[in-house]
């Protein structure tokens, strides 16, 4: 038992005052002459037994009267069983309402989203000022605040863009109640549940927390695009999303490409993703797409039950072919490379690119290989230093692969022979210009206007030249990298294109769109679900009736204060009528 | 408009008693009480019958001869001569006990019984019967011997002056010394709270009775003995043994009031069983009516 005035026990010292005036009654009483004292003798002979159990029947009741009358007062609560209303014990309590985009699918003729805002309302409205509660949306902010301003966030709540982790939103949500001092801590998992997240991890649930999760409706089918790349004049279109539930044979997806649009109009383009196919569609862009600067286009599948993953914006530069000129010491791979550029129209020879072989750098751009001959190494510092270029090579050292995220094609390549790469003067290699690694150590650098290469382009350092990357990885160097320009970046948000400036010069892009495992639309099993939330120890997976009932079922008290009120009102009467009655 | 005359044996006693002392008190009661019944009010117990005469309507049925009624089917009632060698002793408790009233304006039950006492001698002195006093407290305080010469009742009302309030109460011992005082057949009356033992007294009751002595006990006591009331919690003390007891009235009364009316209802048995007329007068009834029981 608990009680919502806990300080109106202190009025249970009242119950002694019947005792009291009991015993401050035994006063010396006044004495009168009364002849017929034996007849009052007789009288009170007679009556003594029925008049001690009046006594302390009258001393039982008022007791118990002041008793109830306290008890009501500090309104106690008591546990009950089942579902419904009743009051509960105070709750630290952690809402999360998943609005992540999946959250916008229509299942069954309705949004995901406001089946779940529709518990989220319940939760909180239940909720007393006792309680403290926080919203956690799909941004992962906890916020706090009244029961009204919380209602009123969650009704105005929106399918976002961002995804939300659920194993890392329980488990922070109930550290978060863990740390409350009060005897109620529950998270409801207001979500969709889909499996993919709740693939990775398993969220650590202290002891005494109950995780309640709404169980998901049933699997819908859902396509949506995952990623959008464009290379050779094709865009690629990767495709994600989930069977119905009922397996339903996969049917072709058309996908609708629209490029360009402002000043210079817009081209479009159609192509269809059979399911022979895979995952992928590949549209050729329109030959008004090849012609050289920044481009924007969107693609677009049909309609279908979550329309935000079926459009996602891409972008991609179509640069001006780059005039380089290799000096004898680049090596026959370099060479051999620029020739197959040179052919598809990527370079062209001219002298704004030179790509050298340890020789001090010419040219406005320079990409430097380190001298074959170490005896070299030095004089080639000196000449990198004294065109202001702060890195240089060092001692050689360990094989290893490199390891970038500013050149996918680079990723594994084995390296086994190589320079260390060090800023001049200091013998450290810092991170900044930085753009791959092997062993941790810079092995390719920019810095101004000149790229710095850890090992020669030689298949007795690395196999990078024997790599089918090759090809496209001398095209970026002399195509963006030593430009500075970076790759276009993908990033979660609402479907827009950012791009990214140097002065007046623009060296970059950003694509928002949803993530990609949104557009699975497959719920957790039960069991997985648990699993991942907690165990079986405090997570409950329930339909929307049983997580009406169970919520606060743990701490769930009924107010008895109004029954103590009628008990105090029969005491009342009893007394009253012992009081009246043995007169 | 003038008021209309009251008789002073229907007032309140207290208010009665206002107007002077005892003889006066006792003359005016006895001229009320006279003037309201006509004659004498003690016929049957100081008189002898002498012939029947024809019914009239307003004669009291009792006086009916009903054996003449039942030969001759005739109304005739019978006609009786006053005596005048009745001998009656009153015996009037002047225990402490009865030097008590419950409220200020009451007269106490000595006082009341002195007044019944004195009016009651004088009724029967006018009708020329031989009557004396006897006052008694635990022991016999004062003797009047019956007599019917003049001066009688003023002795009898000095006796009772003279009497002081006494202690405890030992009526038997003064009944069975009336016994010694009363050779010859005739009437005795008490006037007590019966706050003494009942089997001793009743004794020396029944042993007069026995003798051929007219018995009448008029059992007096203050309203405030009959109700009990009084403050919330009260120590009685029982002013002749000093025994006290501590009660809260409002609880105790309902048991109380039951004790009493077991009590009255037990000597008004016993003194039936035995011949003995009881008579139950609270201090507050008018002396008029206390006398009229007598009739």
């Amino acid at each position: 038992m608990s009680f919502i005035h806990p300080l109106a026990l202190l009025g249970l010292a009242a119950a002694a005052i019947p005792a009291l005036l009991h015993l401050l009654q035994r006063r010396i009483p006044p004495e009168l002459d009364f002849p017929p004292v034996r007849y009052l003798s007789a009288a009170e002979r007679e009556s003594a037994r029925r008049l001690r159990l009046r006594h302390l029947l009258l001393l039982i009741l008022r007791t118990a009267l002041i008793v109830a009358i306290v008890l009501a007062a500090a309104r106690p609560l008591v546990r009950v069983k089942g579902a419904g209303g009743g009051a509960h014990e105070p709750t630290a309590l952690v809402i999360i309402l998943d609005n992540s985009p999946s959250s916008g699918a229509v299942v069954d003729g309705r949004l995901v989203l406001d089946r779940l805002r529709v518990a989220a309302h319940s939760s909180i409205a239940r909720t007393t000022s006792a309680d403290r509660v926080w919203l956690m949306l799909s941004d992962g902010v906890l916020r706090g605040g009244t029961r009204d301003a919380l209602l009123a966030t969650v009704d105005s709540t929106r399918s976002g863009w961002q995804r939300l982790d659920l194993v890392q939103a329980v488990e922070r949500a109930a550290r978060l109640v863990e740390a409350q001092p009060l005897p109620g801590r529950e998270v409801h998992l207001l979500s969709d549940l889909q499996s993919t997240a709740l693939a990775e991890g398993r969220a650590e649930v202290p002891q005494g927390v109950r995780v309640l999760a709404i169980a998901p409706g049933r699997a819908v089918a859902n396509r949506g695009i995952a990623a959008v790349t464009v290379s050779e004049g094709a865009a690629v279109i990767a495709l994600s999303g989930s069977a119905a539930s009922g397996g339903d044979t996969p049917q072709p997806v058309p996908v609708t490409i629209r490029i360009g649009g402002g000043r210079r109009g817009e081209v479009g383009a159609r192509g269809l993703a059979t399911p022979e196919g895979g995952q992928a569609v590949t549209v050729s862009l329109p030959a008004q797409s090849l012609a050289p600067g920044w481009w924007v286009g969107e693609a677009q599948l049909e309609p279908d039950e979550l329309r935000a993953d079926d459009r996602r914006p891409f972008a991609w530069r179509v640069a001006s072919p780059a005039r380089v000129t290799a000096t004898a010491g680049a090596g026959s791979f370099v060479a051999a490379a620029l020739a197959v550029l040179q052919e598809g129209r990527r370079v062209a020879t001219g002298r704004d690119v030179m790509i050298s072989g340890g020789e001090p750098p010419t040219g406005a751009r320079a990409i430097v290989q380190p001298p074959a001959d170490p005896a070299l190494v030095g004089q080639a510092n000196r000449a990198l230093a004294s065109r202001g270029v702060q890195w240089g090579w060092g001692p050689a050292g360990t094989p290893g692969p490199i390891v970038t995220s500013e050149l996918a094609v680079l990723n594994g390549v084995q390296v086994v022979r190589r320079y260390r790469l060090e800023r001049a003067g200091s013998g450290e290699s810092g991170a900044e210009g930085v753009l791959a690694t092997v062993n941790g150590e810079p092995w390719l650098v920019r810095s101004g206007n000149v790229v710095l290469l850890g090992s020669r382009l030689d298949t007795a350092w690395t196999a990078l030249p024997a790599a089918p990357g090759f090809v496209p990885f001398v095209d970026a160097l002399v195509n963006r990298i030593v430009a500075g320009e970076a790759e276009v970046a993908a990033a979660e948000g609402a479907p827009r294109v950012v791009f990214r400036t140097r002065g007046a010069d623009t060296i970059g892009a950003t694509v928002f769109g949803p993530d990609a495992r949104e557009a699975d639309l497959t719920p957790a099993t039960a069991a997985l679900a648990i699993a991942a939330l907690g165990g079986k120890e405090g997570t409950d997976v329930l339909t929307a009736d049983q997580f009406a009932a169970e919520r606060f079922s743990g701490t769930r008290r009924a107010d008895v204060s109004g029954m103590l009120l009628v008990f105090a009102l029969l005491l009342a009467a009893a007394e009253l009528g012992v009081a009246t009655r043995t007169r | 408009m003038p008021s209309a005359p009251q008789r002073l044996d229907l007032l309140d006693p207290a208010d009665v008693a206002r107007l002077g002392g005892i003889e006066i008190v006792a003359e005016g009661v006895v001229e009320g009480f006279l003037a309201g019944m006509h004659r004498s009010p003690f016929r049957g117990f100081s008189v002898e019958f002498t012939e029947h005469r024809a019914y009239q309507p307003g004669d009291e049925l009792r006086y009916l001869d009903w054996r003449i009624l039942g030969r001759s089917d005739r109304l005739f009632v019978k006609q009786f001569e006053e005596e005048t060698n009745l001998r009656s002793m009153i015996l009037v408790d002047a225990s402490k006990s009865m030097a008590w009233h419950g409220a200020p304006e009451r007269l106490t039950k000595r006082a009341y019984a002195d007044r019944l006492a004195a009016a009651l001698a004088l009724i029967l002195l006018r009708q020329r019967d031989a009557t004396g006093l006897v006052t008694f407290d635990e022991q016999v305080r004062h003797v009047i011997p019956a007599r019917v010469k003049a001066g009688q009742w003023t002795r009898i009302v000095r006796g009772l002056l003279d009497t002081p309030d006494g202690q405890g109460t030992a009526a038997h011992a003064a009944l069975q010394r009336l016994t010694a005082l009363l050779a010859r057949r005739g009437m005795v009356v008490l006037l007590s709270d019966l706050l003494f033992d009942r089997d001793l007294a009743l004794t020396a009751l029944r042993y007069l009775r026995h003798r051929g002595h007219q018995v009448i006990v008029f059992h007096i006591m203050d309203p405030a003995e009959v109700e009990l009331g009084g403050p919330p919690e009260v120590r009685f003390r029982d002013p002749e043994s000093s025994v006290s007891v501590v009660v809260r009235p409002r609880e105790l009364a309902r048991a109380y009031a039951d004790t009493v009316r077991r009590e009255i209802a037990a000597w008004r048995k016993a003194c039936r069983r035995h011949g003995i007329a009881y008579h139950h007068v609270q201090t507050d009834l008018p002396f008029g009516m206390a006398l009229r029981l007598l009739t």
